[in-house]
């Protein structure tokens, strides 16, 4: 069955949902799904925005059916050549022998080496700045490179002020019938996925994400809905979704509060993280947030970090080493670009401590603009009331960096 | 092309070798016998606008080439090599980078009057662990917005302390090599500027050399000689110039020794004729000259491109380089040639063979100078990573305790110091009336007094455990104090393979500061020294010292803290230490839009052979990403 809905005037979203993928990427979990978003609009000439990944060709393939009817589909437009979005690139080719293609030069390159065939069809190279109209619609291509692979672009739609944002402003969770983001309650039930999709995926290229957003600071005013690949379109309260992505891209973190990320063989090192939890909340910083790195994935870990003003490490030592998915946790920060934090560590070990000097040299020597604090909670096997006092001032540290910002 | 000077630069041969013969020649023995500079003479040489030779007339020099420069360094290194390299030195290394690389008004202020001679110029780049390699620059400019504050010191400083200005390099952005190298022009007679003793040298005991010691000299912004960051450029130009003056005292030197010994060949007689005529002379003479002949042809040939602006850097080292090997070998045979006599005090050729000497070292090594010339004929070859490669990248290595305050009193007497030590200590929050016993593990002390070798005899002890009761300490030591001298058992020294001290307050007494053992405290809140060699690298690694005999220091620390009883203390509290400044980053990194490699200035590429510290600016036109080949500009701002 087909399942369509309309945006706005010609412009239908022709994507699918995804319940069945349980790693995207075959890396994140995503327990509530996500979709791929295509969109066709239905202009004197007809034109696909983006396919979506091979598991729902069939309903991409209904759903054009559907409102294609007898006409042709005369063009397909490829801002993203990520197989999520592109993987039925080629069986849209076979479908539509007549379709002409538009993308940017890289993009061809990659649809050749994923092994599709452009070139059996008409193909337009564009390039920033380029223009093209398909009768009432005029589009202009702008250039997204590394947001989040170097070939993309976004297209901007300058009738009806459509920017097909590829994937910036994308989010994980399955749509199930929603479209726009004004039919949820986007800050309760999804901002925190959106965080996660985004800081995973495209964390690392936070520069070119603010090089977009400074090439769309120039036509805000134009912009009335953003077509994002995943999750929902945007037509109210656009400045919302663009201050998060500012924040994100450049490192800031969204809220003044505490990460504990602990890594605990036999609950001690818990043990502490959660009585540091305690002291803190005590203390009037409630806004704290505790995770157990073992069973939490990374992902999830990921994007508290970013979301945090503070983050505390709390790591047994494991073969004189950090524990490996504290490690983990580490690597995928840097590798994340992550910045701009103030880090307190807890350290444990039974007969040679070694993760808080491991843990500091990496955050020290590894990562960017990062403070740590002094005062270390060093705990050889477990902690006694006699630390109390070094839990209290490693809690006051905590409260006091957080007035210094 | 005949290869011949003018008629203009022998006219001025003649002048200054005729003011050699009859102003220096007859006091050359005594300048050499007494380490005495010629004062009279420079004076005159001043007068006679010889000092700014190579200068433009309207900075107060003679407007003439340098070649001419070359000319009059030979003629009085022909009479006497130390007044060769006055010349040499004040003219190619204190006046050139202020002339080349000063600005308008420090050329009318410094360059004038050195042009003139009214004032003599020096070169502060050697220190003790920066010689041939200017990366180890360790002596410091901090900016202090109005002025920068120097500190460190140089060695072997020719010209000073006679000079009145110096060009001096010290680094001004830590830990990125010689680009974090500046130039600065300091005035003797400024606040905290002095000089060490004058070195007693093997040869130009004529030339004066000294050391130089800056104690928080303040030095006006606009001494800064060029920008910030440019003191490398600035040194290494500089000597590529210097070589042409050394190699024209070398040649000088040689020369005066050859025709001595020319002569002395032609009126000493054996076997019925003179020496001269006997072939074994007359050979080393054929040779003597033929040498001599070379190294000039190299050395005027190099003044010749550099006043044709012409590259001339591998030509200078080659003529250094030759020029000093040769004087060598010259100076040598003319001793030989004289036999006994040329072996005796108050022959000039005895003296000439000494001065010869320092021309294969200093203004670099002719070691260097053959470095210099194979990397312009090979080229730059790759480095291999790690060991031995460039320094610029190397981090210094921290003070082993980390960051410390490094606060040492030497305001007062000894009474003064230590009471402004104890009101330190007990402002830092160290409460003096708890303690913990003497016997405390040290692993588990707050505080620890610990002995080192300085402590001397035995008997001394008795201030330590004094003292340690003084401050509720407990006992440690350094591990020679256990192991070797048996003052405390073996588990109380603290060090790397002995106890680790975690706590609040480490009071160091007569212990110098081995790696070992610093590394045993390196969690220490807050370190003591108290040590009479102030040199000791445990005054680098404290927060509060003073340089003194623990004899007199320690029983008045014991005093200042309080000899009463002390009340058993409460469980520790770990003290705060100040976070670790980190530094600067040199430049902006940028981010490439192909691919997202992110180029760091600190780390370069060394694939592409860009030396780390190199900024993205800097990067050549056709530099591409090492990942996926895009060009410069496909890169964005981090």
């Amino acid at each position: 069955m087909y399942c369509v809905r309309k945006v706005t005037d010609d412009l239908y979203w022709v994507g699918a949902n995804d319940h069945r993928l349980h790693l995207f990427e075959n890396i994140h979990p995503i327990p509530q799904g996500v979709s791929y978003n295509a969109y066709l609009l239905m202009d004197q000439e007809t034109v696909l925005f983006d396919t979506v990944d091979w598991s729902a060709y069939r309903q991409l393939a209904e759903n054009l059916d559907y409102l294609l009817g007898d006409r042709p589909l005369d063009w397909l437009v490829i801002n993203h050549m990520e197989p999520d979005h592109a993987a039925s690139v080629e069986q849209i080719l076979l479908r539509y022998p007549d379709v002409k293609v538009i993308s940017s030069e890289k993009a061809f390159m990659l649809m050749r080496q994923f092994g599709f065939h452009p070139d059996l069809h008409e193909c337009i190279t564009v390039a920033e700045g380029d223009t093209h109209c398909f009768g009432d619609h005029t589009v202009t291509f702008v250039a997204a490179p590394m947001v989040h692979w170097p070939e993309a672009m976004v297209t901007f739609d300058t009738t009806n002020g459509v920017l097909f944002a590829a994937d910036a402003f994308g989010s994980f969770i399955a749509l199930d019938g929603k479209l726009f983001a004004d039919e949820v309650d986007f800050d309760r039930d999804w901002i925190d996925e959106a965080r996660r999709y985004l800081t995973n995926i495209v964390g690392k290229y936070g520069p070119h994400i603010q090089l977009l957003l400074k090439k769309a600071s120039g036509i805000l005013d134009q912009i009335k809905f953003i077509c994002p690949l995943h999750g929902p379109v945007w037509r109210e309260n656009l400045g919302y979704f663009v201050e998060k992505y500012d924040k994100w891209s450049r490192y800031e973190p969204e809220e003044q509060g505490v990460l504990i990320a602990y890594a605990s063989m036999y609950g001690n090192t818990e043990s502490a993280a959660q009585a540091l939890a305690a002291r803190l909340c005590e203390k009037g910083c409630s806004n704290v947030a505790v995770y157990d790195v073992s069973n939490t994935h990374v992902s999830y870990l990921i994007s508290e970090a970013f979301k945090y003003s503070h983050i505390v490490l709390a790591s047994v030592t494991y073969n004189l080493g950090i524990y490996p998915v504290m490690h983990n946790f580490l690597m995928d920060m840097k590798a994340l670009n992550m910045q701009n934090r103030t880090f307190a560590l807890i350290e444990n070990g039974s007969w040679a401590c070694k993760s808080g000097d491991l843990m500091q040299k990496f955050i020290d020597e590894e990562m960017k603009n990062m403070t740590v604090l002094n005062d270390r909670l060093s705990i050889a096997s477990s902690m006694g009331p006699d630390k109390s006092l070094e839990l209290d001032a490693l809690a006051d540290a905590i409260i006091d960096s957080m007035k210094e910002v | 092309m005949l290869f011949q000077t003018t008629a203009e630069h022998e006219q001025l041969r003649a002048k200054i070798r005729a003011f050699a013969e009859e102003e220096i020649k007859p006091i050359a023995f005594s300048l050499d016998q007494e380490n005495r500079f010629p004062d009279e003479a420079v004076k005159k040489l001043g007068e006679m606008g010889l000092m700014g030779i190579p200068y433009p007339k309207e900075y107060g020099g003679a407007g003439l080439d340098i070649l001419s420069y070359a000319i009059a360094v030979e003629e009085l290194a022909r009479i006497d090599g130390g007044s060769g390299v006055i010349l040499s030195a004040h003219v190619s290394l204190g006046s050139f980078p202020i002339f080349a690389y000063g600005n308008e008004e420090q050329k009318q202020k410094y360059l004038v009057p050195l042009a003139k001679g009214e004032k003599i110029a020096a070169f502060g780049l050697t220190e003790p662990n920066a010689g041939s390699d200017a990366g180890g620059t360790e002596t410091t400019a901090l900016d202090k917005g109005d002025y920068y504050l120097l500190n460190g010191g140089k060695i072997f400083i020719t010209n000073a302390p006679k000079a009145d200005t110096y060009v001096v390099f010290a680094v001004t952005t830590p830990d990125i090599g010689t680009r974090g190298i500046s130039a600065f022009i300091v005035e003797k007679g400024w606040e905290g500027f002095e000089f060490g003793d004058h070195y007693d040298k093997l040869g130009i005991r004529s030339s004066t050399t000294a050391e130089l010691i800056f104690n928080d000299v303040k030095v006006p912004k606009e001494n800064l000689l060029g920008k910030e960051g440019e003191g490398f450029k600035i040194a290494m130009s500089t000597l590529d110039g210097g070589r042409i003056g050394i190699a024209a005292q070398a040649l000088g030197i040689a020369q005066g020794a050859y025709e001595q010994a020319l002569d002395y060949a032609k009126e000493r007689v054996q076997f019925g004729k003179p020496i001269a005529a006997q072939q074994g002379i007359s050979f080393k003479l054929a040779d003597m000259a033929t040498k001599l002949r070379c190294a000039r042809f190299l050395v005027y040939s190099a003044a010749e491109l550099k006043e044709a602006h012409s590259s001339y850097s591998m030509e200078a080292a080659m003529a250094k380089m030759y020029a000093s090997d040769i004087a060598l070998e010259v100076t040598n045979d003319a001793v030989q040639i004289f036999g006994g006599t040329g072996f005796l005090k108050g022959m000039d050729v005895e003296r000439m063979y000494r001065d010869a000497k320092i021309t294969t070292i200093y203004e670099g090594t002719n070691e260097i100078q053959r470095v210099v010339i194979a990397s312009h004929i090979i080229g730059r070859m790759k480095k291999s990573s790690g060991g031995g490669g460039s320094r610029s990248a190397a981090k210094k290595p921290a003070p082993i305790t980390g960051v410390r305050k490094g606060k040492i009193f030497k305001e007062g007497g000894a009474k003064e110091r230590v009471e402004a030590l104890a009101e330190a200590l007990k402002k830092d929050g160290h409460d003096f009336t708890v303690g913990i016993p003497v016997d405390t593990p040290i692993a588990q002390a707050e505080r620890v007094v610990s002995a080192g070798k300085g402590i001397g005899s035995r008997e001394n002890m008795k201030l330590i455990e004094d003292l340690a009761k003084a401050a509720g300490a407990a006992i440690g030591s350094s591990r020679p104090v256990a192991e070797t001298l048996k003052y405390v058992p073996l588990n109380r020294y603290v060090g790397m393979s002995g106890q680790k001290f975690k706590g609040n307050l480490y009071i160091a007494c007569g212990i110098s500061g081995a790696i070992q053992h610093l590394k045993g405290i390196k969690d220490a809140s807050a370190i003591v020294a108290i040590n009479k060699n102030g040199n000791a690298p445990i005054f680098k690694n404290c927060d509060y010292g003073i340089v003194g005999d623990v004899a007199e220091i320690l029983p008045l620390l014991t005093e200042a803290l309080g000899t009463g009883e002390k009340q058993p203390a409460p469980p520790m509290v770990k003290m705060k230490r100040p976070p670790v400044p980190k530094p600067e980053p040199i430049g902006k990194s940028y981010v490439c839009g192909g691919c997202g490699y992110e180029y760091i200035p600190e780390i370069g590429d060394e694939d592409a052979e860009i030396a780390p510290g190199t900024l993205f600016e800097k990067l050549p036109e056709d530099w591409v990403c090492p990942e996926c080949a895009e060009g410069k500009e496909q890169f964005i701002e981090a």
